[in-house]
């Protein structure tokens, strides 16, 4: 079961298709600043209108920033199998996405890649079709 | 003819537990209209988890349906303001990154469900986009007077049939649709004058047959219609309509975060 929801994430990354939050994406995070990064989950909010996850991120003099990514909203995460199990505190990820236009430690984390290679598609929409 | 009566009598029964088993209602409904629930008036009950409207033909222009410009009657002079630019002011531009409500339609257009409840004076409409509900009353009474226009306007259901026409007046001026993707500079408004007259019409089990016919005197010469669908989703009604409260975790509004 888990193997088919992952490959199934993995076509929705593949077929480019947006999971919606409640606005634009254009109106949050900067769609010229991509950030990719890897760390160490620290929390997952599993709320409304978007979920965020954080991740502690080692910099290049050893420092560590926690940073703040967002996905879809819980419920449309949930009706495609992304369950708020999907991601725990203490897993290694690297993720992908843009940005806050605020220039902060914050950014849409569109996909999510564990150590083992499983990726978990947490995006907000629009993101892909860029 | 000793024959013929025992025929009857095996055929007799069958005949009487095949029209028990057809709902009250559909009996004397024509054969093309069977196989979907009808209320016990004999209209067509329209309840069920259903996906957000589409086009029932042609490619999809973004995550969330939007009404197609290639569709638009000519402006009225002035109404080219319709095209309202993006200023760069999320406030402006993106009034829902702030909770704002996105507005009838725009709001049962993205890619949520919508689940619909039916008796026979109402029919409840609720997307789980920011769970906005609208109930329609269906009894022909004409719109009411004299009321501050809204975001979902004052909605008023009659039968044509099989056919459910809905009435939509009474907005105000406010978002058309979520056309970031068509086109990002754009920010499509429609005026205080929008009326919108939505045709739902169930073609079999899985289908109702959406016409949407977008009136608004103030910006176009004439009035145009999308013929979009809704698609039944039995699956969902497990988990029903999750709960979206828009203000419950909205950190970056706007694009300027709040610290966690």
């Amino acid at each position: 079961m888990r193997s088919r929801i992952i490959a199934w994430l993995g076509m929705l990354v593949v077929s480019g298709v947006p999971l919606l939050a409640h606005h634009s994406a254009v109106a949050e995070y900067d769609l010229e600043k991509p950030v990719k990064m890897s760390g160490t989950v620290t929390r997952v909010e599993w709320s409304n209108p978007h979920i965020w996850f954080y991740v502690d991120v080692k910099n290049p003099d050893g420092t560590i920033t926690n940073w703040g990514f967002s996905g879809g909203a819980p419920g449309v995460l949930q009706r495609r199998g992304i369950s708020r199990t999907a991601m725990k505190p203490g897993d290694v990820v690297k993720v992908e996405g843009f940005r806050a236009k605020d220039g902060s430690t914050n950014g849409s984390g569109n996909t999510v890649t564990f150590e083992d290679g499983r990726r978990v598609f947490t995006a907000m929409e629009g993101f892909q079709q860029k | 003819m000793k024959m013929r009566l025992i025929a009857s009598l095996i055929v007799a029964p069958v005949i009487l537990a095949a029209a028990l088993a057809v709902p009250h209602a559909q009996r004397g409904a024509p054969a093309a209209a069977r196989g979907f629930p009808r209320t016990a008036e004999g209209k067509p009950d329209f309840s069920g988890m259903w996906d957000n409207p589409k086009p029932a033909s042609g490619p999809m222009r973004g995550p969330a349906t939007v009404f197609d410009r290639g569709k638009f009657p000519r402006f009225k002079p002035g109404g080219e303001a319709f095209y309202e630019p993006r200023t760069g002011d999320p406030r402006h531009d993106e009034p829902r990154a702030f909770c704002m409500p996105s507005g009838f339609p725009s709001a049962f257009l993205g890619p949520y469900p919508v689940q619909m409840v039916q008796n026979s004076k109402y029919l409840v409409m609720t997307t789980e986009f920011m769970r906005v509900t609208r109930i329609i009353p269906l009894d022909g009474r004409p719109h009411q007077t004299d009321i501050e226009p809204t975001y979902y306007g004052d909605s008023v259901g009659r039968w044509e049939g099989d056919t459910l026409v809905i009435d939509t007046t009474q907005f105000k001026r406010w978002s058309l649709d979520d056309n970031y993707y068509g086109n990002p500079k754009e920010y499509r408004m429609h005026s205080d004058a929008f009326h919108t007259i939505e045709r739902l019409t169930r073609t079999d089990l899985n289908t109702i047959k959406y016409d949407f016919t977008v009136d608004d005197p103030k910006i176009f010469t004439a009035a145009w219609t999308e013929n979009w669908e809704f698609k039944l989703h039995p699956e969902w009604e497990k988990t029903g309509l999750y709960e979206m409260v828009c203000n419950e975790n909205n950190r970056c509004p706007g694009g300027k975060c709040e610290k966690p």
